[in-house]
């Protein structure tokens, strides 16, 4: 009887608290003029000490302090969920005010975001190469916050054993090295085709093969004969055992921190490879080097250029639209974007924080090869195609290349 | 997440008659008990590795071994930091709210219906079995577009809400069948000698019924605390601090490639609770779920 | 007890009897509320989102007609999804129920420490199914699981990192062991469930069949088995329902791929709702009418009408 009394006595205590959960989260903009404002930013860091909460945390307090009305909250999301947490959050009305991450085309689509020239003093400090790719319709809504270029990585202490004298430029390269790699017992190439960026190593491929997923005219040609002899090519690469088993499961991020552990002789990466590699403890500066990535005839002259948008909805009238603005304005300082580019090594995405770093041996030979990087479409028919790139292209190297990439196609001329 | 279980007030005297006095086991029961002893330690095993696997130090997470070389505990303070003491905050919330509804909701149905012969009682009683048969996942859609409509100040709210809904059906069961074999006769003993309805129902007939509503409000928090597809749903909008522990605990995979050592140290703190309320009805599950309304 | 009484004097006529009909709402009132708000109304906002025009980011567009209908079934992995199901439904069950019946016999007899052996049985049950998805993930994990140690030791496999140490990126493995883990989480509730019915039969039955001869074989099939069949259908009944709704083993441990060779029903849906929330919601009027007809043809199997109140 007492045992029972207790439980419902501290049932009741806990659903009182329950009681205090109606605790209104809705109103952002209370009485007393003080804003709050919903930042939803992806993830870069490689664990909890340099996870991206903390650069916007630390931005946000910074504003704060400036700023006393307007506090923003700071919530980071895995490159793996990103995409569909975000969709959910829409999906629900429960909007972002900020999102820091990737495509933003849908939403413009929809109406839901600001006009970059809306949001931002000085939009024009944004690199121009990239304000096409931010363009929807001809009006700018996606701010480049971020960018990386891709380059293949590769384990020269591996290759010195296998007996491997040059690095390699070709797919046949790739291959026969590959198969000295297996023949010492690690994984000769490693190849995420996972959900976190199968698009990414999709298209270096793709790109090794003078193809894309669009033409230059905006048509898709997902379905193109040299994209699927490309993946004809990977499908045979996997079945000879010179990658890692089921591609399709394995993300970029696992198979970065096996690289780094020593177990992979080769992996496309971006410079934000390097810190990991230093945080593995296995290899040393001399143990590895990074060479343009390889194409089906020769070493590709241009790579794949990722850059990452931030995006401002519209969330709660005008009366936001200031905040947003004068965070953004803050958010984008030189000194912001410098210290976020030294803490991921990727690169910026202003023309200010750009010229600053022009003279930085790492970072300057990126910088110059940013303008004729190859990005991803900008259609808003990408959001779609690019989840299911990301559920279903890992079959391509197992089952048949041209009834997958076919599948996607007709997804991308469906959606647009 | 709702169970159906016909249940009766423990009949502890139906239980196989207690042989008085010890035995010398016979070599038949050693092979019995051993064999016991195995498929016990094959159910733990699963487990003893969460924990193990949660005090593994960094640098040998990845190692290949049973054991670690050191262990370590940093995971289980380190979590904290995370705030995860607020996932546990909202996991209460939502487990007792949901716990709170279902008992002011279940108990006043549940006592009608086992005294009163009405109109419709049938109707009713199949209208709650069938809705055992609902699980949130075969609605998902329906649920996550209906609540987002609704426009609820808090996903908190929604969500107890929710689980109170689709674990209210199995608690009106349970303690319909409890109320039923509670002989009516007292009550009206107690009545006679002057007490009201209410009150009679007080006194005499929710004690002896305790034991059943503990149970049926202990397998709602359970299922409440667990409940994984519709928090998923409903709270990826909110901050990380007012979402409950399971999901969370999901999102920890991914993070920086899956962070297995808090992953496991928050999967096994946030089981102590359920372990906890599961000791309490221990005795009652063999009890309650006998088959004595099973007809 | 006194019934109401149904003797009404004319005068008083529909005013009394109104209330005397409305009375019971008094006390069952707020339950059918709460049902109806969380359980049946979402059943109809399903199947009106499923004839909508919706857009990914959830706006409602216009009628869609049978337009995500025709779409869902033109969705080349729905056969292999649906076959699944069906496969993963049939097998976890079966399984559970076999292993259930034995365990629950072996944990009725008695023997030193039984209670400590039962109580281990709680453990799946406790922990909730992600946590114990989460495991077994862990522990089949190519390159340093516990299972491919293990393997790794007896001489099973050759090497890490390999094909063959990779269970859950080959889809039929990583269904093989789903199905493992559906069974781990499955059989203590069904045990649990069998064991009361054991233990509701009582012995002075089983006396009666050894005092007339019956050996105990004929006794376990002819007495135990009929008697324990109420609780075996009801345990049948609720693991029907819980695999085939189940969603975190898949969720946590493979997301039904790759591509979508390790989906079953659920999962599916819940893929499709990023992107197509129409076609998703159909998947959901699929699922609700698939659970409904099991639940139909398992009463008409057993003829369970005659077993209710």
């Amino acid at each position: 009887m007492k045992r029972g009394l207790a439980a419902v006595v501290t049932l009741s205590a806990a659903a009182a608290l329950a009681l205090s959960a109606c605790g209104s989260s809705k109103n952002s903009v209370s009485s007393d003029g003080s804003t709050t404002l919903k930042l939803v930013a992806a993830d870069y860091g490689t664990g909890p000490d340099n996870s991206s909460q903390k650069y916007w945390q630390g931005i946000a307090d910074a504003f704060h302090a400036a700023n006393p009305k307007i506090t923003v909250k700071v919530q980071s999301i895995n490159w793996n969920d990103f995409d569909n947490q975000v969709q959910t959050m829409v999906q629900n009305h429960q909007y972002p005010d900020i999102t820091e991450g990737d495509y933003f085309a849908n939403y413009a689509q929809e109406g839901l975001l600001y006009k970059a020239s809306d949001v931002l003093s000085n939009p024009q400090n944004l690199l121009p190469v990239f304000a096409k790719l931010g363009s929807y319709q001809n009006e700018q809504y996606g701010m480049p916050f971020t960018t990386s270029s891709r380059a293949l990585f590769y384990n020269k202490k591996l290759f010195a054993q296998a007996g491997i004298s040059s690095a390699p430029q070709t797919w046949n390269d790739i291959q026969t090295d590959a198969a000295k790699l297996k023949g010492l017992g690690k994984i000769g190439f490693g190849l995420p085709l996972g959900s976190e960026e199968a698009q990414a190593e999709s298209l270096l491929w793709m790109l090794g093969n003078n193809s894309n997923y669009q033409d230059g005219n905006g048509n898709w040609t997902i379905d193109s004969t040299q994209n699927v002899a490309a993946f004809q090519f990977l499908k045979q690469l996997v079945g000879a055992g010179d990658t890692e088993p089921n591609p399709g499961t394995k993300n970029r991020t696992d198979l970065w921190k096996q690289f780094a552990q020593g177990q992979i002789g080769m992996i496309n990466g971006s410079p934000a490879l390097i810190p990991i590699i230093g945080q593995g403890k296995v290899l040393t500066d001399a143990d590895w080097t990074s060479v343009p990535i390889a194409g089906q005839s020769g070493p590709l002259q241009t790579t794949l250029g990722v850059c990452d948008f931030a995006a401002a909805f519209k969330n709660g009238g005008t009366s936001k639209q200031a905040a947003i603005k004068s965070f953004l304005d803050f958010a984008y300082q030189d000194k912001y974007q410098l210290q976020f580019d030294k803490e991921y090594d990727l690169l910026p995405a202003t023309t200010s924080a750009a010229d600053a770093l022009a003279s930085d041996p790492t970072f300057g030979p990126f910088l110059q090869a940013l303008p004729k990087a190859v990005q991803y479409p900008n259609s808003p028919a990408w959001a779609n195609v690019k989840a299911q790139i990301q559920h279903t292209i890992g079959t391509a190297v197992t089952d048949d290349p041209k009834k997958v990439l076919g599948a996607i196609q007709q997804t991308a001329q469906k959606s647009s | 997440m709702a169970v159906v279980l016909e249940a009766a007030p423990g009949h502890a005297a139906a239980r196989s008659a207690a042989r008085p006095g010890r035995r010398r086991p016979r070599p038949g029961r050693i092979l019995l008990a051993l064999t016991a002893y195995a498929i016990a330690l094959i159910f733990v095993l699963p487990y003893a590795e969460m924990v193990i696997s949660a005090l593994r130090p960094s640098d040998e997470l990845l190692a290949r071994g049973y054991l670690p070389r050191h262990y370590d505990f940093s995971n289980f303070t380190s979590i904290w930091r995370t705030g995860f003491g607020s996932n546990l905050g909202t996991s209460l919330q939502i487990a007792g709210g949901a716990t709170l509804l279902v008992l002011v909701v279940a108990l006043p149905a549940a006592y009608f219906t086992a005294r009163r012969r009405f109109r419709g009682r049938t109707v009713f009683l199949l209208l709650v079995l069938a809705t055992q048969m609902f699980q949130p996942a075969a609605m998902l859609v329906g649920v996550e577009r209906e609540f987002v409509s609704f426009n609820l100040p808090s996903p908190i709210v929604s969500l107890i809400l929710v689980n109170a809904g689709f674990n209210l059906a199995f608690a009106v069961w349970i303690l319909n069948a409890y109320f039923s074999s509670i002989p009516a006769e007292l009550e009206e003993a107690a009545m006679v000698d002057g007490a009201t309805r209410l009150g009679a129902l007080r006194r005499i007939t929710l004690p002896l019924a305790v034991p059943g509503i503990v149970t049926a409000l202990i397998f709602t928090f359970i299922g409440a605390w667990n409940e994984l597809l519709v928090g998923l749903t409903l709270t990826l909008g909110s901050s990380p601090g007012r979402r409950p522990v399971t999901v969370e605990i999901n999102n920890y995979i991914g993070q920086y490639s899956i962070d297995w050592g808090h992953l496991f140290a928050g999967s096994v703190i946030a089981t102590l609770p359920v372990i906890a309320l599961f000791a309490l009805i221990e005795g009652k599950v063999v009890g309650g779920l006998t088959a004595g309304s099973l007809k | 007890m006194a019934e109401q009484s149904t003797v009404i004097g004319r005068g008083d006529g529909k005013l009394r009897s109104l209330a005397r009909t409305a009375y019971p709402l008094v006390w069952i009132g707020p339950a059918i509320a709460l049902i109806a708000v969380v359980v049946l109304w979402p059943v109809v906002v399903m199947f009106r989102t499923s004839f909508q025009h919706i857009s990914p980011d959830g706006f409602v567009l216009g009628r869609a007609g049978w337009k995500n209908y025709t779409d869902l079934f033109h969705e080349p992995d729905l056969r292999g999804v649906l076959i699944r199901t069906a496969v993963w439904v049939v097998v976890v069950v079966a399984v559970t129920m076999l292993l259930s019946v034995a365990l629950a016999q072996l944990f009725n007899e008695r023997f030193p420490g039984r209670r400590v052996a039962r109580w281990a049985l709680i453990a799946p049950w406790a922990a909730s199914v992600m946590m114990t998805s989460l495991v077994f993930r862990w522990a089949l994990d190519a390159n340093n699981g516990v299972v491919n140690v293990f393997l790794h030791d007896l001489g099973v496999l050759k090497s890490f990192n390999s094909n063959q140490a990779d269970w859950l990126g080959r889809p039929v493995s990583a269904l093989v062991w789903m199905m493992v883990v559906a069974v781990f989480v499955s059989v203590p509730f069904s045990t649990y469930a069998l064991l009361a019915g054991l233990q509701a039969i009582g012995e002075d039955v089983y006396e009666a069949a050894r005092v007339d001869g019956a050996s105990r074989w004929r006794a376990y099939r002819s007495i135990t088995l009929p008697l324990l069949r109420p609780a075996f259908l009801v345990a049948a009944l609720i693991n029907i329902i819980n695999v085939f709704n189940s969603f975190p083993i898949i969720w946590e441990m493979t997301r039904g791929g790759p591509g979508y060779t390790t989906s079953t029903t659920t999962t599916f849906m819940f893929q499709l709702k990023q992107s197509y929330i129409g076609e998703s919601a159909v998947m959901s009027v699929l699922n609700f009418g698939l659970v409904i007809l099991l639940v139909l043809l398992f009463l008409r199997a057993t003829r369970w009408k005659d077993q209710v109140d």
